[in-house]
């Protein structure tokens, strides 16, 4: 991290350099509180939660679940339930990426702070920035990644688009381009080109395939619009 | 078709391809569209850790402390090791960062325990911009002087008094920041060492070579290391060597006996990974009353860190007998900039297209004009040929700012068209080889170990086969990224397609004939000639007229394989340059400094081009990068401390889809060359240059640094003459 001065010579961290303040935004990314009582278990966190420990598990604290150490999760992907055992603070990126049994790594990690879109899934539909949401907030909820879109022998519309119209090329960017493509599409079925541009504006290429994708879009729009006609 | 038994392997005739020079969707799209592409980045294998480098922050201090202790004590560490030593000095901002690495079983832990390595450091001047390199009393970065001089300048009399007789002249500043690959697969690989020798996956532009490099790191024999790259997720020139970080994987993996997987995060990639050198050149130029070059001289500093940075050499791809530019490397303590997309000509580019462009209003012959007026030759040729059609696309004829810029509507608007034209060189080099396999089930496989970039070289070593044998891409199975195969070259200044498309040819060639001696054998005649297409084969005299699979059956026990290299293919290859034009429309907020790209065109020659989707996607690519590099892009660092201030993508900025506009990619149908090249680089080469100019033409303001950020523009709209 080169975010802040080295002064004291020591790798810059993201963490709050002091105990917890009396808020969820102040909040250590190694303790995290999940549940209904998210707003009461702010004043839990300043009666003292404080970093995790590796062999703790979830427990009630006040009303509110407390997470800390390493939790077991269960995460509704792709239509399966999958365990896993993550931290409060890891993300869904990672959950997919390292700590599922069978690893997901469909879902691409570039810069770690949503920036760049590699790393969309959909949540209950929408797309998100994996790398920004936890785990443990995913619990019950719909997980879609890339691969729960299609595979190889049977790819899916928009992704049979992006093959058809070289909608991508070193194709580290193209899992999230064809997520952020089949939510556009399902928001917006008639979508024109701006839109699309507009949409997309949240996932970055550097081999510069977007005249290509944008081109995808539209041919798998136009292909749901001829098949809806032709019903 | 019926052919003759030619000596060696021929290019068909245009009209003759079935499967070639047409639109191949890439044959690993389906697994890249579906997430089932293995990139470095994805292999996981059992017992496998995950290690991480702790970099310092700031270049030119020395180590007072290094303390590794508390980082050991970490939960899932595995191993911490230093990379430097306390007393020991930090020269630039890089690899040279690299204090120590550290080990552990899940990645988060592995940063937690690179958050708990505690060193401090004692700090000097840092040197990390030109101003600083060059103040008279600046500390020496290199041990060999901040400054080396390189060519020129020659005759500075008679080109000053050339310049001075001159009918127009231009005199300025034209500078260029650092530029950085961003690769969106960070630089690293994972280490597999077994007792039976080593698996290397590396993220890397030289599958061949790096299995050798890896196997000396190792301490291996070089035929006990495979090295294996699938699928890569961008390289840009960036990714030739292991690096620091696969040497660092190599020395944990001997120490641990476990799997290793080292990858840089973004803000690594961004500090140590490579960039393209950044230029200042004050230059002065000058033409005659109709706009033709006269001299130009001046001072061009490549700003390449430690190392030597790029630049071509004026009048660049321009005619000027009388140049005398002094070219020389301003060296700072930031890490050597390393081969990008087109090495120094992006840079050459925009120092001559603009200041180019300024004549042409100068002299009033316009930009159109004067571009034509300034090449010769057969290349000014294609490229006079391939200005009119660009301007053609972007509809120069009715636009009204010919020869004056234009001036901003009631709402602030103008509109304008600019242009710049690009080169690279065409062709390959020896190196490569390809097995073409055909067994009697009927199966194909075209095999090379060379790497698929997103280039689109797995699908070349599957179409050419299958162009050859009369069948379908997918008939054919490619096997690319693994060193085990028969070598590839490295994907280094566009070669790959020259070097490897021929023997791939060539090799297909050579199976195809001797399966028609194989059959003629069959049938018991001689002399027969054979006609494979449609997934058919049939004989000259129609005594043999089965399906390609039947025709494989009667090869019995013994499979046709076959190997070609350079030697069997190198008269596929195009020599020569490349030539290509682009033209840019803008419109520019003259109220906020905004500008929006609303039109980009770019013809660009080819030779052949083997798959017409994968050329338009590299030359869009070429496009969108400039569109990026020209508006957005910028390494920026702190005079005060060094730190980098662009380590992650919210501060590097590049191209997104808003910025995107409707974008032509013209494949020059025109050119003569029936031979193939790669042409990636001449794509990305003119783009900034043809927006710049373009911004002028709308509004009269004079973009000579990159990018053009609003607050530049304003600058150049104030300063209007």
């Amino acid at each position: 991290m080169t975010d802040r001065p080295v002064s004291e010579g020591r790798e810059a961290s993201t963490d709050p350099p002091s105990a917890p303040a009396p808020t969820p935004r102040g909040l250590s990314r190694r303790t995290f509180l999940t549940g209904a009582g998210t707003v009461a278990a702010g004043g839990v966190a300043a009666g003292g939660i404080l970093e995790g420990r590796a062999d703790a598990g979830p427990r009630r604290a006040g009303g509110a679940r407390r997470v800390e150490g390493l939790v077991e999760v269960t995460l509704t992907i792709n239509g399966k339930k999958r365990k896993a055992m993550v931290e409060p603070r890891t993300t869904l990126l990672s959950t997919l990426r390292h700590h599922l049994a069978e690893p997901l790594t469909g879902t691409k990690e570039v810069c770690d702070r949503g920036n760049c879109g590699a790393c969309t899934v959909m949540v209950d539909g929408r797309p998100v920035y994996s790398c920004l949401q936890l785990a443990v907030r995913c619990e019950g909820h719909e997980i879609t990644t890339v691969e729960g879109l299609g595979s190889p022998e049977a790819q899916s519309d928009v992704q049979e688009a992006f093959a058809a119209c070289d909608g991508q090329m070193c194709g580290f960017c193209t899992p999230g381009f064809v997520v952020s493509t089949t939510a556009c599409l399902e928001r917006h079925p008639g979508v024109d080109r701006e839109t699309i541009r507009r949409e997309l504006s949240g996932n970055l290429c550097r081999c510069g395939t977007y005249p290509h994708v944008f081109e995808a879009a539209e041919r798998a729009r136009d292909a749901r619009a001829k098949k809806e006609g032709g019903r | 078709m019926s052919r003759q038994d030619d000596a060696r392997a021929q290019w068909r005739a245009r009209a003759d391809m079935r499967v070639l020079d047409r639109d191949i969707p890439r044959v690993d799209a389906p697994l890249k569209t579906t997430g089932r592409a293995r990139y470095t980045h994805d292999v996981r294998l059992p017992n496998m850790v995950y290690a991480r480098l702790v970099l310092a922050a700031v270049p030119r201090a020395e180590i007072e402390e290094l303390d590794l202790e508390e980082a050991r004590g970490m939960p899932g560490v595995v191993l911490v090791g230093a990379d430097k030593e306390i007393g020991e000095s930090l020269v630039y901002l890089g690899d040279d960062s690299v204090i120590a690495h550290v080990v552990a079983e899940t990645p988060e832990q592995a940063k937690d325990a690179a958050r708990a390595v505690r060193f401090a450091l004692r700090s000097k001047s840092p040197v990390v911009t030109r101003e600083q390199a060059l103040d008279p009393d600046a500390p020496d970065v290199t041990g060999r002087g901040n400054v080396r001089a390189g060519r020129g300048p020659r005759d500075a009399e008679k080109v000053q008094s050339l310049l001075e007789g001159s009918a127009h002249r231009v005199k300025g500043t034209y500078t260029l920041p650092i530029q950085h690959h961003v690769c969106l697969e960070t630089h690293g690989c994972v280490v597999d060492l077994r007792d039976d020798g080593a698996t290397v996956y590396a993220s890397t532009q030289v599958v061949s070579g790096n299995a050798g490099d890896f196997a000396q790191m190792l301490g291996l024999e070089a035929s006990k290391v495979r090295l294996v790259c699938e699928h890569m997720g961008g390289g840009f020139g960036s990714k030739f060597g292991p690096g620091l970080e696969g040497a660092i994987a190599c020395r944990i993996a001997v120490e641990l006996k476990r799997p290793v997987h080292l990858m840089l995060d973004r803000p690594q990639e961004f500090q140590m990974a490579g960039n393209r050198s950044g230029t200042h050149a004050e230059i002065e130029m000058g033409c005659d009353a109709n706009g033709v070059l006269t001299a130009i001289t001046g001072t061009v500093d490549r700003l390449g860190g430690m190392g030597g940075g790029s630049f071509p050499g004026l009048p660049y791809i321009y005619e000027c007998e009388n140049s005398s530019a002094l070219v020389r490397s301003v060296h700072t303590a930031l890490d050597a900039n390393r081969a990008m997309r087109a090495p120094g000509h992006p840079q050459g580019s925009f120092v001559m297209e603009t200041a180019l462009d300024e004549l042409a209003y100068l002299s009033g012959v316009g930009p159109f004009e004067i571009r034509k007026r300034n090449v010769s030759g057969e290349d000014g040729e294609i490229w006079r040929r391939h200005l009119d059609v660009v301007a053609r696309e972007i509809g120069w004829e009715a636009h009204p700012n010919k020869t004056k810029p234009g001036e901003a509507d009631r709402d602030g608007f103008a509109i304008g068209i600019g242009f710049g034209l690009a080169t690279w060189r065409a062709g390959g080099f020896p190196g490569a080889e390809c097995n073409v396999r055909i067994s009697n089930d009927g199966s194909v496989v075209s095999s090379c170990a060379v790497q698929d970039l997103g280039t689109g070289a797995r699908t070349y070593v599957a179409a050419i086969p299958a162009e050859e044998l009369g069948l379908a891409v997918h008939d054919v199975q490619p096997r690319v990224g693994d060193s085990s195969l028969p070598p590839g070259v490295g994907s280094g200044g566009s070669v790959t397609t020259g070097s490897v498309a021929p023997v791939v040819k060539a090799a297909a060639y050579k199976a195809r004939t001797a399966f028609e001696r194989r059959l003629s054998e069959s049938v018991g005649k001689e002399g027969l000639t054979f006609d494979w297409n449609g997934g058919r084969v049939r004989s000259s005299d129609g005594s043999l007229d089965v399906s390609f699979r039947e025709a494989c059956a009667m090869l019995g026990s013994t499979p046709i394989s076959e190997t070609a290299n350079y030697q069997d293919g190198q008269h596929l290859t195009a020599r020569g340059r490349l030539h290509g034009a682009q033209a840019a429309k803008v419109r520019v907020d003259t109220l906020t400094g905004r500008v929006e790209v609303l039109d980009m065109v770019a013809i660009q020659d080819t030779g052949i081009p083997l798959n017409r989707l994968a050329v338009r996607s590299q030359i869009n690519g070429g496009m969108v990068g400039s569109l990026s590099y020209g508006l957005l892009e910028e390494r920026v660092l702190d005079p005060e401390l060094g730190l980098l201030l662009t380590g992650n993508l919210e501060t590097y900025k590049i191209a997104g889809a808003r910025e995107i506009p409707p974008m032509r990619a013209i494949v020059d149908d025109e050119d003569e060359r029936w031979a193939v090249t790669g042409m990636a680089e001449a794509t990305g080469v003119p783009g900034h240059s043809a927006i710049g100019n373009a911004i002028y033409n709308a509004c009269g303001a004079r973009l000579r640094s990159v990018p053009f950020t609003p607050d530049r523009v304003l600058q150049a709209l104030a300063q209007r003459s």
